[in-house]
């Protein structure tokens, strides 16, 4: 009974690994459905969404929030899909994503280089040069993309729980270890944990809600009472408390709702 | 006309810098001021000593004799006292009242600074207001305005007045005297609040009044914001299985869940505790009393199987308005408290009284408040027994409603105090002793008579206001000796062309405002008036009325929160800045219209 984020490298097996784990265990697997959701719930194009979360923000993009308003949907939909638990996630960021929910279990899977070149000539029928470059050019994309974002290298093994390099190790002792592992008992579903996912999920929509307008807000959501931080000293206007009101009636799970302006959003802030 | 200088723009450009600094705040005005002090002399725009010479002016000593004045009165308990009487004066129609207190502290404002009249004032109006259950937004508000202008009623009133000979020495212009421009100050006190009352009910929030009745705590409503929001205390008794296989359920964990206060909780055999720790655990079967609103005490009682009584059945004595009760306390200017969050502060554990929500501009925090940095003019509700209440209270630093009985006042100093001050005004009316020179005196007659020690005067003495001051003049003096002052009026009034004297006093009335509302009033008094004397100078008007002008119009400072008056009263009034711009504007025009007029009467301008 846990939520399982796999993130891989580019050409990794980490799919496979993904598919094998939900299969042994029952557990649903999400990747490309969380676009779909965020796609067909906030009216933006998939192609839109998997570019906010795969390419770094260009020099432009950094001003222009766009990638933050994608990036807050994209969360949104995903926390959405965990929620009822039982859940293996192999789409992008998914531990940077779900930060905060202590159940999840999150592990990172990598291959070796050669071997990740390989599979690349193979599918694409292109020389090993020109694999090379693709596979790094990814490999720096994706970690241009979590430094602007989060600050943090995807590289860093201490962001994981596990990090299994598929080399010497196989397929399946990497499934074997990610099982074992998710029996441990922090992994287990407990009714804390349990609430902790839905504050989330409550956080998630009213930032979903707000990010277009107001790029720089963070919102926490402790046992549905519901804090807006805005950096701003006073930016409280009549369009933002409209705008509060119509979430407070249309959010299920909100007991309590403030804004707190001129305070700085705590770090586990969505 | 002069040829711009590389001097005058290297002047331009700093003035251009404080007015950026002043505005976006980020660094403290007192520090935009030091660093003028600083960097002018580096850049050999004054000489070292006319950077410094701020420090030692008239204006500089004189504002520090009357803080060190103000403070002696206010050890005295003189004017706390001064309330009874007035009101008794005023008898119980509501616009009687507000103009028998302002009055009052316009008066008392024209002896101190305004922000320590409208502090000392507070406490007093709150309760007159519960009294008299007159809502505290139509008091407040008019007895704010009425504490600023009160500065005007002598050249000591406030800050831009006492530098304003200072400022006009440069230019050998005859200086004003402590009493000039009272016949201006009290027709502008006049006129303030005939605004309010005559206008009152339409530029002033329509508020409920606070009624809180004396008896059963139960009952006692307590307003925060909107009437939905009302918060009052609950009896819950927690299941005889309340602990079994769960984790230990702590007092803060419904704090943060339920958003209720747990202000009273029993502790097995049947020890009752008021205020309890966050830390302090909840057990099974026992009685605790929380105070918050009735849907977060309902959803509680139903997640965590509380039985939830009609009424105060174990805590109806402990929690009785004779032995506890919340009071509502402003963070007063200069509180030790301000800048730190109620977490750093830690009143439960310090005082043993629980903060229960924070109050500031237009919202009511109530969730994770123990995160908020608060600052001065924040209302923040708290819970405990009266006992300890006090002890809060005497630490200083909050503005409590309570009567303060306790505080240690010096009633019996209260001849002396007033008879030092008495001599201050004799010695510069009478014998026309140099301002800075009298009111020392007054200041060490207070002294020496243990009106209060020197160490509370050293304590008293705002070295914020102290170092804006000092600071700022070295800017002025270099806006005159470089002859940017002179450059800016020449360009100014060659683009306006030629005006009457009447037509240019209005304009810089108007400038002067706009200043004041963007920077501190004693830097645009600072900024304007060398550059006004040189405009007034080259119009052929009279410059002494340029300089009054700003340095009156510089207390026009009605239309939005920026002033420390209004900043201070704008929480516990529970005004939003839209109130301030309603009722700010009226009296901003009015005051323009009645200085200008009074100046053309008293002057014959």
């Amino acid at each position: 009974m846990s939520i399982i984020t796999i993130s891989r490298g580019s050409y990794s097996m980490g799919k496979t690994v993904a598919e094998k784990v939900a299969e042994r265990l029952h557990y649903d697997i999400i990747s490309r459905e969380v676009l779909l959701d965020a796609s067909s719930r906030f009216n933006v194009s998939e192609i839109k969404l998997k570019k906010a979360i795969h390419d770094a923000p260009g020099i432009l993009e950094r001003y222009s929030h766009n990638k933050q308003s994608y990036i807050a949907y994209i969360r949104s939909a995903l926390v959405e899909r965990i929620i009822n638990d039982n859940v293996v996630y192999h789409g992008l960021a998914g531990h940077l994503l779900l930060k905060g929910i202590p159940h999840v279990l999150k592990v990172r899977v990598n291959s070796d280089l050669e071997r990740r070149i390989a599979i690349v000539m193979e599918r694409d029928r292109i020389p090993a040069q020109e694999a090379r470059a693709l596979i790094l050019e990814d490999d720096k994309q994706r970690r241009k993309w979590t430094h602007s974002l989060y600050g943090q290298d995807p590289w860093d093994t201490s962001l994981y729980d596990i990090s299994i390099c598929i080399d010497k190790l196989t397929i399946e002792n990497a499934v074997d270890f990610i099982c074992l592992a998710v029996e441990s008992k922090e992994f287990r579903l407990t009714e804390k944990n349990k609430q902790k996912a839905k504050d989330m999920a409550v956080a998630c929509r009213i930032k979903a809600a707000l990010v277009d307008e107001y790029p720089n807000i963070g919102v926490t959501c402790e046992y549905g009472n519901v804090l807006i931080y805005m950096k701003g000293k006073d930016q409280m206007t009549g369009k933002l408390t409209k705008k509060l009101n119509h979430i407070r009636e249309n959010t299920n799970g909100i007991h309590h709702l403030e804004t707190h302006a001129g305070i700085e959003p705590p770090p586990e802030a969505v | 006309m002069e040829p711009l200088t590389l001097e005058m723009i290297m002047v331009m450009a700093m003035i251009g810098l404080a007015i950026f600094l002043f505005i976006v705040e980020w660094v403290r005005v007192d520090v935009v001021a030091i660093l003028m002090m600083v960097t002018l002399p580096l850049l050999h725009l004054v000489t070292p000593k006319e950077a410094f010479i701020g420090l030692s002016s008239n204006a500089v000593v004189s504002i520090i004799a009357v803080i060190i004045i103000g403070a002696g009165l206010d050890r005295t308990g003189m004017i706390n006292k001064l309330v009874a009487p007035v009101l008794r004066i005023a008898g119980e129609s509501s616009s009687r009242i507000i103009i028998a207190i302002s009055v009052t502290v316009a008066i008392i404002s024209s002896f101190m600074q305004n922000i320590g009249a409208a502090a000392l004032f507070l406490p007093a109006i709150q309760r007159v207001s519960k009294m008299r259950k007159i809502p505290l937004g139509r008091l407040l508000m008019p007895i704010g305005f009425s504490a600023i202008l009160g500065g005007t009623i002598t050249l000591v009133g406030c800050s831009p007045l006492i530098l304003l000979n200072d400022l006009l020495a440069p230019f050998n212009l005859e200086p004003f005297g402590l009493f000039d421009v009272t016949p201006i100050g009290l027709t502008l006190v006049a006129s303030g609040i005939l605004c309010f009352v005559l206008l009152g009910r339409f530029i002033l929030p329509q508020g409920e009044s606070k009624d809180i009745p004396e008896g059963d705590f139960a009952e006692a409503p307590e307003k925060t914001g909107s009437d939905t929001d009302q918060t009052e205390f609950y009896e819950l008794k927690t299941p005889d299985d309340f602990t079994d296989y769960r984790d230990p359920v702590l007092v803060e964990d419904l704090r943060r869940r339920y958003l209720l206060n747990v202000v009273a909780i029993t502790e097995p055999p049947d020890f009752k505790i008021i205020s309890p720790m966050p830390g302090m655990e909840v057990r099974s079967g026992i009685d605790l009393a929380v105070c918050g609103q009735k849907k977060d005490v309902l959803r509680m009682a139903a997640d965590e199987g509380m039985k939830l009584k009609e009424d105060l059945e174990t805590y109806k004595d402990s929690l009785s308005s004779q032995t506890s009760g919340t009071v509502e306390v402003v963070v007063a200017p200069r509180s030790p408290f301000a800048g730190k969050s109620l977490n750093e502060i830690d009143f439960q554990d310090r005082f043993h009284v629980t903060p229960l929500s924070v109050y500031r501009q237009e919202e009511t925090y109530r969730a994770k408040i123990d995160d908020i940095v608060i600052h001065v003019g924040d209302v923040v509700s708290l819970y405990g027994t009266w006992k300890r209440l006090k002890t809060l209270q005497n630490e200083g630093g909050l503005l409590f409603s309570l009567p303060s009985d306790m505080e240690e006042m010096r009633p019996e100093k209260a001849l002396w105090a007033g008879l030092w001050l008495a001599t201050a005004l004799v010695m510069i009316m009478g014998f026309k002793i140099q301002l800075s020179v009298s009111l020392m005196t007054g200041a060490l007659g207070m002294i020496l008579t243990r009106v209060l020690t020197i160490d509370e005067a050293y304590q008293s003495v705002d070295w914020r206001t102290i170092f804006l001051l000092a600071g700022l003049i070295p800017l002025g003096i270099a806006t005159e000796n470089t002859g940017a002052a002179a450059w800016i009026a020449h360009t100014v009034l060659n683009i306006i062309g030629d005006v009457s004297p009447l037509a240019l006093l209005t304009v810089i009335g108007i400038m002067s405002t706009m200043f004041t509302l963007v920077i501190s009033n004693v830097g645009a008094t600072v900024l304007l008036v060398p550059l006004v004397v040189n405009m007034a100078i080259a119009a052929h008007t009279d410059p002494r009325m340029a300089a009054l002008v700003v340095g009156l119009a510089t207390s026009n400072s009605f239309m939005l929160p920026t002033h420390q008056v209004n900043a201070l009263y704008m929480g516990p009034g529970h005004y939003r800045t839209v109130d301030f711009i309603k009722a700010g504007a009226l009296v901003s025009v009015v005051f323009l219209v009645v200085m200008i007029a009074m100046i053309s009467l008293v002057y014959g301008v």
